[in-house]
């Protein structure tokens, strides 16, 4: 009986209903899952928008330039009743971004793992920096 | 403190079942086993004009799905026990979630481990801040007694290439991609239990007007109950006209419009000329309300089909946040590039 | 005394007149200055109610300041046509542009008298040229157009009627357009965690009135057709006035150091849809433009059927 409810639970977090936990995504139209990213830069602006949040930051090349990238997150609402708000991350902060790449070959990419550079996890308020006041 | 609301043993036929939600005729315990409010020590809350008083925000917490899994096939309720496992299966995956074990209840270690779908995110972009109530209901549907949806044969069909096409496509214009993702709505019929991100529903009353406002898609319902017949102006939400029986607020819903021509993530949530629901909201508790929704649509389904859901009222000062969905919808061109991308890589390499 | 019977004839005729124009008035003479404005019904609750369905009727939404008719919110300039014999026009004309020619007089922008005080937006110099630059490229930047949310005051004054529900400590105003809802805090509420389109709007009574102070914008949206724009230092003060059992009196005080030199107020009637069982109907306008937005980016282009380039 606890197998049967383990392996019922893990089909809970996908699609019983036939509606993803995770809510709505056209995730394969929007980014190609064979070419992931992962990159380091730093915020210059975050746009706490629906349906999804965007994190714009630079990232510094091997020659010294400076690319800017699109970062895709999820939805803020969750965010907004753990007490985050437009100013939880800082212009100028450094991210790690694992995600991938959107399929047209632009400067865009989805955020599936964000981290600070000391490996913690962005948003979830023990770090200090991004924590609820 | 969550609450169990145990369901009465017994006989359990599906009027039962839904009579014994309605009555909410459990003991409530808290769970540090301390003492139980008194049975009957909460008296329904009134507006100032006297009618039942459903304000502020509500959301469904609990994690019943809609359809009977095939597991627990022939099973209506949970035992005590499993209900029990169950509990400390999610305790043990809600304290891991925060520290490394992302996405959905599978726990991804890595992303190439991992199926994308339903983890693309870090979980810390979902809701998961508060305790589960806990029901022994193994589905929401409780008519049919199957807890199976009654599609019609050519709406199973539908229902089959829509989920095999979610998220997948092929999307060739802006027609493509389900109502959500257009951010359009996700229609009235699950608006009261679905959405991980936005699933709150916030009631504002005055006299003649039952307002609920649901976070997602900014979708609400201003629902006259002055006793008005229903209009004549097809929508799609309907028209929806209600009346109080005793402290229940019937609410009686036609004249959609047909939108079953578009996407959607669930087709049982699509509007048609031909839909009808009727849905029945009882504040059983100070923190609880016992909804139940009826659906019927030849166009969907063969027959009529009834799902009892228990929603949770939270803290006073929660608020519902604006959803500018269509305002900020990059992913909507995105997409549409994404897709021309592909074609163009198609087209350039010959087979 | 032929003098003195010609003064009493005129005097009693220009009596008469009088008599008679206030007879033929159909009313009673007016009584004297009103010593109480209006006070509307309360809710059962004790507040001024002004609950129900309630529309502007004016030509704001094309235009917050006096304005003349023209042929089309989108002008093109005919060129001055010079040099032809017989043909000698210097000043240029302004046609309805091509996307919205077809519309004829449909899409024609009636003349209006204007909302704002003074009749003056005392825009900061460099936000004047970006307000005309706006009107300039309306078809562009007008963000009705493409069904994003029309911000505050602008939802007050759109061609739709809103209506205003009260409940306990939350008052709605449920606008048509866009389905957009704006909710009015009467408690305590912290600020918004983000910017927002419709703002954050706290409530309380001063006497009758509602007033309602906005804040939390961003940028995006303006104040009518004509470009009228603000940034996300917006701030607007709103005062809703019962003044008669049909009518309300509204104004709105507009504030933002970033593009104008001072404070300046709007102010309007807004009026009472009385017809029994008058409802707020879906305006789910995002359907009506994926077309305009999105029809050229896909493969196909529904509109046509046809691949795009």
């Amino acid at each position: 009986m606890r197998t049967n409810l383990a392996i019922l639970l893990a089909g809970l977090g996908i699609a019983i209903a036939a509606v993803p936990v995770s809510g709505h995504h056209a995730f394969a139209a929007e980014f190609d899952a064979n070419n992931p990213i992962k990159m380091s830069g730093t915020v210059t602006k975050m746009e706490w928008i629906n349906p999804h949040t965007w994190i714009h930051i630079d990232v510094k090349q091997p020659d010294g330039s400076v690319e800017p990238w699109m970062i895709e997150g999820g939805p803020p609402n969750a965010l907004y009743r753990r007490g985050f708000t437009r100013d939880s991350l800082p212009v100028g902060i450094e991210i790690l971004v694992e995600g991938f790449r959107a399929k047209d070959g632009s400067r865009r990419g989805n955020g599936t793992d964000l981290t600070f550079p000391d490996g913690s996890k962005l948003f979830l308020g023990s770090s200090g920096t991004g924590a609820p006041r | 403190m969550s609450y169990r609301h145990i369901v009465a043993a017994g006989t359990l036929a599906a009027a039962s079942v839904i009579a014994a939600f309605a009555l909410g005729s459990a003991a409530a315990q808290d769970s540090e086993g301390g003492p139980a409010p008194e049975a009957g020590a909460w008296s329904q809350s009134r507006t100032a004009w006297g009618d039942p008083d459903f304000q502020g925000v509500w959301r469904y917490e609990a994690d019943i799905p809609l359809e009977r899994p095939s597991q627990l096939e022939g099973r209506e309720l949970l035992t005590d026990e499993e209900v029990a496992q169950r509990e400390e299966i999610e305790a043990d995956q809600q304290a891991k979630r925060l520290e490394g074990f992302e996405g959905g209840a599978v726990g991804r270690l890595s992303i190439a481990e991992s199926p994308i779908r339903g983890n693309e995110y870090n979980s810390f972009w979902q809701d998961h801040g508060r305790p589960r109530q806990v029901y022994k209901q193994t589905s929401l549907i409780v008519d049919p007694r199957d807890g199976q949806i009654p599609y019609t044969p050519d709406a199973r069909k539908a229902a089959a290439r829509s989920t095999a096409r979610y998220g997948v496509g092929p999307f060739e214009s802006y027609l493509d991609p389900d109502t959500g993702e257009r951010c359009l709505t996700d229609g009235v019929t699950a608006m009261m239990w679905q959405g991980p991100n936005g699933g709150h529903n916030q009631f504002v009353q005055s006299p003649g007007f039952v307002t609920i406002l649901h976070e997602e898609f900014r979708d609400r319902r201003v629902i006259p109950v002055d006793g008005r017949a229903h209009g004549n102006i097809r929508q799609w939400f309907g028209d929806a006209v209600g009346h109080w029986e005793g402290d229940t607020l019937v609410v009686d819903t036609t004249n959609f419009l047909d939108r079953t021509n578009y996407e959607w993530a669930s087709i049982w949530t699509r509007p048609s000329e031909t839909l009808h629901l009727v849905e029945r909201f009882t504040r059983i508790s100070a923190d609880m309300m016992d909804y139940q929704i009826t659906i019927e649509d030849p166009t969907t389904f063969s027959g009529a089909w009834t799902a009892v859901i228990p929603i949770s009222r939270l803290a006073d000062d929660t608020q519902i946040y604006e959803y500018a969905c269509h305002e900020g919808n990059y992913a909507m061109p995105n997409l549409l590039s994404g897709a021309r991308a592909d074609a163009a890589k198609k087209s350039a390499s010959p087979r | 005394m032929r003098t003195g019977s010609r003064s009493a004839k005129i005097v009693t005729a220009v009596a008469a007149a009088v008599v008679i124009a206030v007879v033929w008035s159909g009313c009673a003479p007016p009584p004297a200055a009103p010593t109480e404005p209006y006070r509307a019904p309360r809710t059962a609750g004790g507040a001024p109610d002004l609950n129900g369905i309630w529309q502007s009727l004016n030509t704001a939404n094309y235009d917050i300041q006096a304005h003349a008719a023209r042929p089309a919110l989108a002008l093109a300039p005919a060129p001055p046509r010079t040099g032809a014999p017989g043909l000698d026009r210097a000043t240029p004309i302004a046609l309805p542009a091509p996307q919205v020619r077809a519309l004829g007089a449909v899409g024609g922008v009636p003349a209006g008298e204007g909302v704002v005080e003074g009749d003056e937006i005392p825009y900061l110099p460099a936000a004047a040229a970006i307000k005309k630059e706006n009107a300039e490229h309306w078809l562009e930047r007008d963000p009705e157009i493409k069904c994003f949310m029309p911000g505050v005051p602008r939802a007050t004054y759109m061609p739709y009627p809103f209506q205003i529900l009260q409940g306990t400590d939350t008052i709605l105003m449920v606008y048509e357009f866009a389905g957009t809802t704006r909710t009015i805090h009467m408690n305590d509420v912290v600020d918004s965690p983000s910017e927002t389109w419709m703002g954050l709007s706290r409530g309380h009574w001063d006497g009758d009135t509602l007033v309602v102070d906005v804040t939390d914008f961003n940028d995006q949206t303006w104040f009518d057709r004509a470009g009228n724009f603000h940034s996300n230092a917006l701030h607007v003060v709103e005062r809703y006035t019962p003044v008669s059992p049909h009518h309300l009196m509204y104004e709105a005080t507009i504030e933002d150091p970033n593009v104008f030199s001072r404070p300046w107020t709007i102010s309007m009637p807004l009026y009472r849809r009385f017809e029994e069982d008058k409802q707020i109907l879906e305006y789910k306008c995002v359907e009506f433009v994926e077309e305009a937005m999105y029809g050229h980016l896909g493969l196909i282009d529904p509109g046509t059927g046809q691949a795009n380039k």
